[in-house]
């Protein structure tokens, strides 16, 4: 019989969450739970009622890393349900907001990913805050991709952290031809800082896929050559930036969607008795501790096709440009390829911005409430659903299926097989984002969730 | 009473060697011609002035009594903004928009003394301005007294004043008066004690008459006519200074050398922070929170 380990909080990401996992006689996993624990922040309740134009700046704070991919899921559901088109030049802007942002996120999960891996040929990890070359240089790297990217999205969004330039409709303004000019110099300066980048974080990554061991905690754990492997799907609906129910060939179905609980999804009330005090940071939780993840966990479980399935990156590469590299390592490549196409998309949507051009549809109707519409978007860490209904120009149904959500019960499933002192490394492989990935669940007095889903 | 006049380095009378802007200008021209040559020469590379409506047209033009923020970046842009408009625009607004949607990273703004005041806390505390501070990079202040919100100046130019918005060829204030000269050349005065409850209210709780947070301040008051009073108070405002008198673009009196000079900017000055400080004294006495004076030095 094996026994059970807790790591909590789990460490480099955004949000709360931790992992209980059930481990044999050798320490590998076979039953991985990885919840989220941040407290539940409601919004998805919050916005009921409310003007619809007020809404989206609500939603863009469900999240301060990835706030740009909730404003514009928010738009465009809203936009849908109302049954409203916006000029072209104001979808160009979106556009390069997205892929800033995309840029900004990527360039995060980097600073997240690297302290696991080694500088090629040694067995030294790589300390980003070492005022040491090499590792001075990449720091500065990855600082300038994510000001770069910042100060795009500050030019075209009107704010570099929760754009104010959104709205229902469009856009409020249009940029100058002075910032489209130094928005393209930005994205110049770009190619070449996140070229190298990327080259260098794929060097790494192989370089640890081609290692035997790593060490954590003073100990030396091998590397299994499967490590993040799972055997569920994908699911990407676009390969850059969203799409809609208004769309008539439709990427993706939601009448498919289920979203379950975690209640039918994660394990019961375990006692933890393995404990090891050199798990970084601190330790793992003390023997005798007595936890119930399907209590505690504050996501829901959507399921695609009734079964859980992988967003981000790498399920865009696999679906979009036949990426088909299984695992962390290649889930991680996917993302630094990514960098590129955002650049360049970037670049691209600049070329045909007219600054001249109108960004604002007129008139904008109130919506009769009769559809429930849906709206995605594909930010970096995978697709982002928004279901709305508005009626008389107030939201009267809201639902968030947000990335990491769509990657709780995947990730969890793929952390079976390793050794449980790699779960970390194998969640960091989602570039996870628990905050928005934390569902409004209500509790009856017997503690049972009674929460309604709006889709099922 | 702190300095009314605020610190300084240097205080003259000057007005531009610009004819096309001093032909335009409502005194010496020293906003607009330092704005333009801080353009020209890159120390800033646009400006939020205030400038006519464009919203609300005014016999089929823009409209010149109305004033709107504008994020100039042409010369044109900026002599399309001359002149004193008496009623607020909300210029601190664009502040922010100008290193947006402009794209702009060296912005030089105009304001009047409460402007400026918000301009530099702005800058001490960005709040709601991340990225803001830094790339400010000239601050102009204009003296005032008080201003006018839009619909006062209908009110005293069409029921005080008898006359039609669409004749008004010039307003003045100044001398105790709050005049009018019609497109046919009839000259109205109302008498500015008359006007006082449809001043903005803001201003009779306000305690600086000389832009003094400005780099460089300037106003008409003291000065001889078509020239202005300038008060150089920064380092940046005294660099910027020297380069464009380097490049010719002022001529110069020193302030001893006229009358009424100095002393009657002074006067203006503690004319208005003493009246104000009774009215925040009042309302201290009927319980309304009195309001910090952020002018005082001890
Ligand atoms: S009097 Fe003071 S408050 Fe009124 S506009 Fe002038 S500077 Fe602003």
């Amino acid at each position: 019989m094996g026994k059970v380990v807790e790591i909590s909080p789990t460490t480099r990401h955004e949000g709360r969450s931790k992992l209980v996992l059930q481990v044999d006689d050798e320490g590998i996993i076979t039953v991985g739970n990885w919840i989220s624990v941040t407290p539940v922040r409601g919004l998805e309740k919050a916005v009921l009622g409310k003007p619809m134009e007020q809404v989206p700046k609500l939603l863009s704070r469900v999240c301060g890393i990835c706030p740009v991919a909730h404003a514009l899921a928010a738009v465009e559901a809203i936009e849908t349900s109302i049954g409203v088109e916006i000029p072209a030049d104001a979808h160009t802007l979106r556009v390069i907001l997205h892929c800033a942002n995309r840029l900004n996120n990527h360039a995060l999960s980097n600073i997240f990913t690297l302290p696991d891996l080694y500088i090629p040929g040694t067995d030294r990890k790589i300390n980003l805050f070492s005022p040491e070359e090499p590792m001075r240089s990449i720091a500065r790297r990855i600082q300038r991709i994510r000001e770069i990217a910042q100060g795009i999205t500050e030019i075209a969004g009107g704010e570099a952290i929760h754009p104010t330039n959104t709205r229902i409709g469009g856009m409020y303004y249009n940029i100058t031809s002075r910032a489209k000019q130094k928005l393209t110099d930005l994205a110049k300066e770009a190619v070449d800082i996140v070229k190298t980048q990327m080259d260098f974080m794929i060097a790494v990554l192989r370089n640890f896929q081609r290692r035997d061991w790593t060490e954590i905690g003073g100990r030396q754990i091998p590397i299994p050559r499967n490590l993040g492997y799972h055997s569920e799907g994908y699911l990407a609906t676009d390969s850059l930036y969203g799409t809609s129910s208004r769309t008539s060939v439709q990427s993706w179905d939601p009448d498919h969607l289920r979203e379950i609980r975690p209640w039918n999804f994660y394990m019961g009330e375990v006692t933890i008795d393995l404990e090891d005090s050199t798990y970084p940071i601190g330790g793992t939780t003390a023997a005798g501790t007595v936890v119930h993840p399907k209590r505690e966990a504050t996501n829901a479980i959507p399921l695609y096709n009734g079964r859980p399935v992988e967003v981000g990156p790498r399920a865009r590469m696999a679906l979009y440009q036949g990426f088909n590299e299984k695992g962390t390592i290649g889930q991680q490549v996917a993302r630094q390829m990514e960098y590129m196409t955002d650049v360049h998309e970037i670049l691209n949507r600049l070329d045909t911005l007219n600054t001249s051009g109108k960004v604002l549809t007129d008139p904008i109707p109130p919506g009769d409430g009769k559809t429930l519409a849906w709206a995605t978007t594909e930010p970096a860490r995978g697709t982002n659903v928004h279901f709305v209904r508005v009626r008389e120009g107030k939201v009267a149904d809201y639902s968030m299926i947000v990335p990491t959500t769509w990657n709780f019960p995947v990730c969890s499933k793929a952390l079976s097989g390793a050794p449980w002192q790699l779960a970390e490394v194998i969640i960091r492989g989602y570039d996870p984002c628990v905050s928005c990935a934390t569902h409004m669940i209500v509790l009856d007095p017997d503690k049972n969730v009674v929460a309604q889903n709006l889709i099922r | 009473m702190a300095a009314p006049l605020g610190q300084y380095k240097m205080v003259l009378f000057a007005r531009t060697t610009d004819k096309e802007i001093l032909r335009g200008a409502q005194n010496g021209g020293i906003v607009t011609a330092l704005l333009s040559y801080a353009l020209d020469t890159g120390i800033i590379d646009g400006a939020v002035v205030a400038a006519p409506s464009r919203s609300k047209p005014w016999r089929g033009k823009f409209d010149p009594w109305r004033s709107e923020p504008i994020v100039a970046m042409t010369r044109d842009q900026l002599l399309s903004a001359r002149k004193t408009g008496y009623n607020i625009s909300p210029n601190v607004m664009m502040i922010k928009e100008a290193t947006r949607s402009y794209g702009l990273d060296r912005v030089g703004i105009v304001g009047v003394p409460c402007q400026i005041q918000g301009v530099r806390k702005a800058q001490l505390y960005p709040i709601g301005m991340r990225g803001v501070p830094d790339k400010i990079a000239l601050v102009i202040g204009i003296y005032c007294m008080e201003v006018f919100p839009y619909q006062s100046i209908v009110q005293i130019v069409e029921d005080h004043g008898g006359v039609k918005m669409e004749s008004v060829e010039k307003i003045e204030i100044g001398k105790g008066n709050f005049t009018v000269v019609t497109e046919r050349g009839r000259t109205i005065q109302i008498p500015l004690n008359e006007t006082r409850d449809l001043e903005q209210p803001g201003c009779h709780v306000c305690l600086d008459y000389a832009a003094t947070l400005a780099d460089i301040s300037t106003g008409s008051a003291g000065s001889p006519a078509g020239w202005s009073t300038v008060f150089i108070r920064t380092k940046i405002g005294d660099e910027v200074w020297k380069r464009a008198m380097q490049a010719g673009l002022f001529e110069t009196k020193p302030i001893g050398q006229v009358e009424p000079g100095l002393g009657a900017v002074e006067k203006l000055a503690v004319e208005k922070i003493t009246r104000n400080k009774k009215t925040l004294e009042d309302r201290d006495f009927i319980g309304t929170k009195g309001l910090r004076n952020p002018y005082i030095t001890t």
